[in-house]
């Protein structure tokens, strides 16, 4: 998967991104208060590549997802997204600052975000919450976008679905707006944090099967999940994380049959 | 008890220019003031709301103060006291083409300096009631924090504050009737010159009283349909029905729990 560009390299790409890495993180810490919820936490992703996150509840699975995006910001470690610092740069006298609101929004329109509870905007239509941010963010004429968010919304199997209020529709439904709403600013990595951990039974194979159809179209994605099948299938590697930390990490069937840590195989005997 | 109707019903049917004037200015006060009042008041909350803490501490500050003090007495501090201390006089002014009176100036200033404090709490309520992971969608998507507060926070939080902000604006009409002690020749202040020079008290004041209750009438009616048009845009069923608002009248059970209504029951008058 891990490709190289050495023809290609321009000056504007970054030296510290030689092997294409799409993230980057490099010993993040982060706390809330005086609770430490992530101690050096490394991990690299390469693009193309379908990594799952693991681990018991209160591990920081979803804190570490946020801090790619920077929802949330970290204390020490860097994050790198496309070769970039996430929500930070390097100043002229060599310091780390924050970056502008301005800059920090542009990276993350590359980086799409799918919430465990959806966060639809329910004062729009489907077609509406689908087509908002490349029609306000992009800039991109509205006719284009709407062919675009319908075209969407039929690869998540809601077609019939556009002009309905987002209210009206099951959690299945919901959470495939949200990740067709994702798609729609065509994202370089898309991250999820539970996504079918808030669904009925049922409807958890119809968010599970596009999410497969992306990993099959060559997205690149995070995914946080506790739904061994479906990781056992589209993970080209499993992180498990426990306590802040980054335990143990490999393709799905070693991690699976042969855990090195023993957290691991206590996680494992719980779900599996 | 004598009560003179034929005077009752000529002040009411065919009221004299002077009390026309009153009553146009009583709208044109609670008007303006009331807009500015929006703005201000909108500032105030995203000043209490701002990460930087001098911010913070002014709008809680202001809230404390306006919100702790009457009406009245700000008023006559802001117009008489000022003056006298020789701070700031309103002096009459000319705005497009009409003669704005000193005290019209101050009482606009005061009443939008007043409800200011009340109407930022009612937005930062307004604004807390959207959920924090509508924001984090809207950042997410590549939208600035700003662009998140225009397009997604606000038009949700819109819908909550509208009830609470038209029973304000319907408080901040009757309380025009205080201006007249600073000299504002609006409604009130011309039914007490009337009273004085006729000595018919309680036929003016009642034909007053009537006016008001016509004003806060018809802005119950405006309401109700803003909130309408509001619910239905989002999707929501339709507000208390004017009549049962007007009477006090409440549904005891709400067929959905629409927090627009649910939140802050809006009473008339
Ligand atoms: N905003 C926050 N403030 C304080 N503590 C938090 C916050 N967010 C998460 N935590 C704490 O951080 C720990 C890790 O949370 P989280 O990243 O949600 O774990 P996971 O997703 O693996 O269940 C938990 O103990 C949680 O209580
Ligand atoms: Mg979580």
């Amino acid at each position: 998967m891990t490709t190289q560009h050495a023809a290609s390299t321009s000056a504007s790409t970054p030296p510290s991104d030689p092997h294409d890495n799409i993230v980057q993180a490099v010993d993040v810490c982060k706390s809330f208060g005086d609770k430490k919820i992530l101690t050096d936490v490394n991990l690299t992703v390469a693009r193309g590549e379908v990594v799952v996150m693991v681990g018991p509840s209160g591990a920081g699975k979803t804190t570490m997802l946020r801090t790619i995006n920077r929802l949330e910001s970290i204390d020490s470690g860097e994050i790198r997204v496309n070769g970039e610092l996430i929500g930070q740069r390097v100043n002229k006298h060599g310091k780390v600052v924050e970056r502008s609101a301005r800059d920090l929004a542009r990276q993350r329109a590359d980086i799409g975000f799918v919430f465990q509870h959806f966060n639809l905007f329910p004062h729009m239509s489907v077609l509406e919450n689908v087509s908002l941010a490349a029609v306000e963010v992009r800039h991109q004429p509205k006719s284009k976008v709407n062919d675009y968010a319908r075209e969407l919304l039929e690869r998540v199997g809601l077609a019939d679905k556009a002009d309905a209020r987002t209210r009206s529709l099951s959690g299945g439904q919901q959470q495939r707006v949200a990740i067709a709403r994702a798609l729609a600013m065509r994202p370089a990595l898309m991250l999820f944090d539970e996504p079918t951990s808030a669904l009925d039974p049922e409807m958890v194979g119809e968010v599970l099967t596009v999410m497969k159809g992306l990993a099959e179209a060559g997205m690149t994605m995070i995914i946080v999940s506790h739904e061994m099948g479906f990781t056992r299938e589209v993970a080209d590697r499993v992180v498990v994380m426990d306590a802040g930390t980054i335990i143990e990490s490999g393709a799905p069937e070693q991690v699976f049959s042969n855990p090195k840590h023993d957290r691991t195989r206590q996680f494992l005997s719980k779900v599996l | 008890m004598k009560f003179d109707w034929p005077y009752f019903w000529e002040s009411l049917l065919s009221p004299s220019p002077q009390f026309l004037s009153g009553l146009a200015l009583t709208v044109i006060i609670s008007v303006v003031a009331m807009a500015l009042a929006l703005l201000l008041g909108l500032v105030i909350a995203l000043m209490g709301r701002s990460r930087f803490l001098p911010f913070q501490l002014f709008a809680s500050l202001y809230i404390w103060v306006i919100r702790g003090t009457p009406l009245l007495v700000q008023l006559v501090i802001i117009y008489t006291g000022f003056a006298a201390a020789g701070i700031f006089r309103f002096e009459d002014t000319d705005v497009l083409g009409s003669l704005i009176k000193g005290a019209v100036q101050a009482a606009i200033i005061g009443l939008m300096l007043n409800e200011s404090a009340y109407i930022s709490e009612i937005v930062r309520s307004g604004l807390e009631s959207v959920d924090r992971g509508q924001n984090e969608a809207a950042l997410s998507l590549g939208m600035t924090p700003m662009h998140s507060m225009r397009k997604i926070i606000v038009p949700q939080a819109i819908r909550i504050m509208v009830p609470p902000l038209g029973n304000s604006f319907n408080g901040l009409m009757k309380s025009t009737s205080i201006l007249s002690i600073i000299g504002v020749s609006e409604m009130f202040q011309v039914g007490s010159t009337m009273s004085a020079a006729t000595f018919k008290v309680f036929e003016i004041y009642i034909v007053v009283a009537l006016y008001y209750l016509l004003l806060t009438t018809v802005w119950t009616f405006i309401q109700t349909a803003i909130e309408n048009t509001l619910n239905v845009r989002a999707g929501l069923p339709r507000a208390e029905p004017v009549f049962k608002r007007l009477f006090g009248i409440r549904s005891r059970k709400q067929a959905t729990p629409a927090p627009a209504i649910a939140l802050q029951p809006a009473d008339a008058a």
